[in-house]
């Protein structure tokens, strides 16, 4: 029982220890690649587009809920005091450090990175990797490289759209669910915020678009085992992606403070 | 003209499309639900089985995802009462119910809809795509009773118990970080009278919806599969996507009623 | 048995089947050719109520099934054993469970000694005793066909449909598996649809053929009858010839 356990518990740290070994081994060989920077930019321009294009709306709805959500929690949390003029503040400071990123970035990881895993281990299985090295095209500067560049600067970009987006929901929401009128919302948020909030979750957002970038790309091009091998890999990308957003979370949190 | 015409059809094709999901969405939930009552002996194993695999697929997940937020929500709230009054004697009671009725809810159920949700779409998309939900349907067996209400149900249990888990977590990881970062007291931050029933009501609420919402959208994703070995990870990808905004979208509705109702203040 | 008027069958916008007619009599042992994509699969599962027609009539010992809701198709299904292209076998049940399990639904009160013992049975006809407790990606493809062939029969259902038995397999279990077949139909009397895209293997199993092509049927008949077929397209497929319609 115990022995069992202990079995357990030590294969799954091997598989884990696998897993980050290839991530950290790959983070490697895209740096190689970058400096000096030889990869395809028209894949990268094709997958900004892709990649930024499709997620518009989803970051869009969520964003817009997300805002709602954090002003009616600012103003259970502030009405108690009298002081509806700290709701502007309360869900731009949790929206801008925390919620936007963490969010934004699981949706992300959801829409974006999930494809990415599931389109490399399709190309992995039908054998359309193998077909690049036979050209003498490296996997890794062609697919990869221009795949986690845009990764991260379009997580970036949407964050900045997302954040923009919750603001107006949580003012539109303030005023309609916590009597908390725009401009008693615009003051607070204006006079209280600083550009230090804005840009420690921007910070973020680029982290997390690398991690996710990273972590779909491995997963991607390590499937085994064919059809249900590309369902599970991508199962167990977004989950690692979650890992990884949350765990630099804490990092950056600490670090940047 | 042309394009204004073809950009017109292309969202009416899209809303259309939305529509159709949406009608066969509510379906799938209505007959999972009423799946619910008729529910019979022979799958009860079924829905223990697929508890243990929930419960023990998102434990280490959800402790260590949700202990980590915990330790940054308590850092950042700190960091701004520093700034302002410097009074830490409220960050732990008001922590601890910001966390029971708004953050720990969502938060679990956006990680357990990329965990529990991309499982059951992959399961059941592969099912779909191999023909085995129709070999099911052929000896009379009805994929939603067979499939989502096992899963309906063991994920609405498991994520009311990870998510009440993931509150003790949070809460026991929030006071660490407030203790060796910020120097309150364990006994200062430790109080519950702030929690009001109405806080618990609203907590529970999310998470037994949200616990429901994600079996229903990612099996709805996993039935209506097509293809080879792409529609799996399509449909896993979709999945993910729309469970965590339907856990998002069911969130705000919830939060916009508690707040109407049980926290009403004054 | 099997009625079929004027079925129309279109996926999304794309039309499938184009006005299918077909008689197939009780009894009767039917094969179904014609090149890939042309529908064959999509027709049988038709006839199972697995796919909603556009228009169009089948009907299955006199009960129309067009329009039926899943409750109402369900006794029409009992009447059928199914046996999937790519098997289709329950990844989540061992080998004799998988067989076991139409009967299971058809007498739940038969208990579990009772189904092992009648699996074990139709196992060891198909040549698979002793791998009643392995699970299904732990056997090969010929394997799999065997299982699948036993769990459609399971039930001894008046009317079996075999896609593609064959596909994929070597010729000597190729030959292995008709003779399967047709000692399974002389016990049972059932009638018999099977699909194959291998002629001569399936002539000896089969007393007519249809061809199906691009949603239609360009030929039915007994099986003499196919090698006189005048359709360019039928002389071509059945020879094998690269020149010609397709
Ligand atoms: N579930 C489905 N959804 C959409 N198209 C399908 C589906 N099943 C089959 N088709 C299409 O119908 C046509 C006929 O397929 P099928 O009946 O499988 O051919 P075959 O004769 O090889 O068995 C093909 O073009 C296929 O792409
Ligand atoms: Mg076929």
């Amino acid at each position: 029982m115990i022995g069992n356990l202990l079995a357990r518990i030590g294969g799954a740290f091997l598989a884990l220890a696998h897993e980050v070994g290839g991530v950290v081994h790959l983070l490697f060989k895209v740096l190689i690649a970058l400096v000096p920077p030889r990869f395809d930019r028209d894949e990268l321009w094709r997958n900004m587009y892709k990649m930024g294009v499709r997620s518009v709306p989803i970051i869009i709805l969520t964003a817009f809920f997300t805002g709602g959500i954090m002003v009616i929690q600012s103003s259970v949390f502030v009405k108690k005091f009298g002081a509806t003029s700290l709701v502007g503040w309360g869900a731009g400071y949790a929206v801008f450090r925390e919620v936007g990123p963490i969010l934004l970035g699981l949706m992300f990881s959801g829409r974006v990175g999930s494809n990415n895993t599931a389109e490399l281990g399709t190309m992995v299985i039908t054998e359309q990797i193998d077909g690049l090295r036979a050209l003498a095209i490296d996997p890794v500067n062609y697919l990869i490289v221009p795949r986690v560049l845009a990764m991260i600067v379009m997580l970036f970009l949407l964050t900045i759209l997302g954040d923009i987006v919750a603001i107006v929901g949580a003012a539109l929401f303030g005023q309609l669910l916590a009597d908390v009128s725009f401009a008693a919302f615009w003051t607070s948020f204006s006079q209280n915020l600083h550009i230090v909030d804005l840009t420690h979750g921007l910070v973020k957002a680029a982290v997390f678009g690398f991690i996710v970038s990273l972590t779909s790309c491995w997963f991607g091009i390590s499937v085994r085992g064919g059809a249900v091998g590309v369902g599970r890999a991508v199962n167990n990308s977004v989950v690692a992606a979650a890992l990884g957003i949350v765990l630099s979370d804490y990092i950056i949190t600490y670090t940047l403070s | 003209m042309t394009r204004l015409a073809n950009l017109l059809a292309s969202i009416g094709a899209f809303v259309l499309g939305y529509v159709q999901a949406s009608i066969t969405l509510i379906s799938i939930a209505g007959r999972s639900f009423r799946g619910i009552f008729h529910f019979r002996g022979r799958a009860k194993g079924e829905v223990l089985n697929q508890m243990y695999q929930m419960g023990n697929r998102s434990l280490v997940f959800v402790t260590v995802t949700l202990g980590a937020l915990g330790m940054v929500l308590v850092f950042q709230v700190c960091l701004q009462i520093n700034k302002v009054t410097g009074d830490q004697s409220q960050v732990g009671p008001e922590f601890i119910k910001g966390m029971i009725h708004a953050f720990v809810p969502i938060l679990t159920a956006m990680m357990l809809a990329t965990r529990i949700g991309a499982g059951i779409a992959a399961e059941i998309g592969s099912m779909v795509v191999t023909e085995q939900v129709d070999a099911l349907r052929m000896t009379g067996v009805d994929p939603i009773d067979y499939l989502i209400v096992p899963r309906l149900i063991a994920s609405t249990v498991m994520t009311l118990a990870l998510g009440l888990f993931a509150m003790v977590v949070v809460i026991l990881a929030g006071a660490f970080m407030a203790h060796t970062s910020f120097g309150v007291n364990y006994n200062v931050f430790f109080i519950f009278d702030k929690v009001l029933p109405g806080d618990m009501i609203i907590g529970v609420s999310k998470l037994i919806a949200h616990g429901a919402a994600i079996p229903i959208v990612a099996g709805y994703c996993g039935l209506t599969a097509t293809g080879g070995s792409q529609g799996v990870g399509t449909a896993t990808t979709r999945a993910v996507i729309n469970a965590s905004l339907s856990v998002i979208i069911l969130d705000f509705i919830i939060s916009a009623i508690g707040l109407a109702t049980v926290q009403k203040v004054g | 048995m099997i009625h079929v008027r004027d079925l129309h069958l279109s996926i999304g916008d794309r039309p499938l089947l184009k006005g299918i007619d077909l008689q197939v009599e009780r009894g009767s042992v039917w094969g179904i050719i014609g090149p890939p994509g042309g529908g064959k699969s999509l027709l049988v599962k038709t006839l199972c109520g697995l796919f909603t027609p556009d228009r169009g009539s089948i009907r299955i010992d006199g009960v129309e099934v067009c329009g039926l809701d899943e409750p109402a198709l369900v006794p029409i299904r009992r009447k059928i054993g199914m046996l999937f292209q790519n098997n289709a076998l329950f990844d989540f049940m061992k080998v004799w469970e998988n067989v076991a399990f139409p009967l299971a639904r058809l007498k739940p009160d038969l208990d579990e000694a009772a189904l092992r013992e009648r699996a074990l049975m139709r196992l060891r006809e198909v040549g698979l005793a002793g791998s009643e407790d392995k699970w299904p990606s732990e056997l090969s493809g010929g394997m799999k066909k065997r299982v699948g062939i036993a769990r459609a029969t399971m039930t001894e259902s008046p009317l079996v449909i075999y896609d593609e038995p064959t596909a994929g397999l070597d010729p000597v279990t190729t030959s292995k598996i008709y003779d399967l077949l047709e000692k399974i139909r002389q016990s049972t009397g059932a009638t018999v649809l099977a699909i194959s895209s291998d002629i001569q293997g399936l002539s000896t199993f089969v007393k007519n053929m249809m061809l199906v092509h691009d949603g239609q049927i360009l030929f039915k008949g007994p099986l003499p009858a196919l090698q006189e077929c005048e359709d360019p397209l039928v002389h071509q497929f059945i020879r094998g010839l690269s020149e010609g319609p397709l």
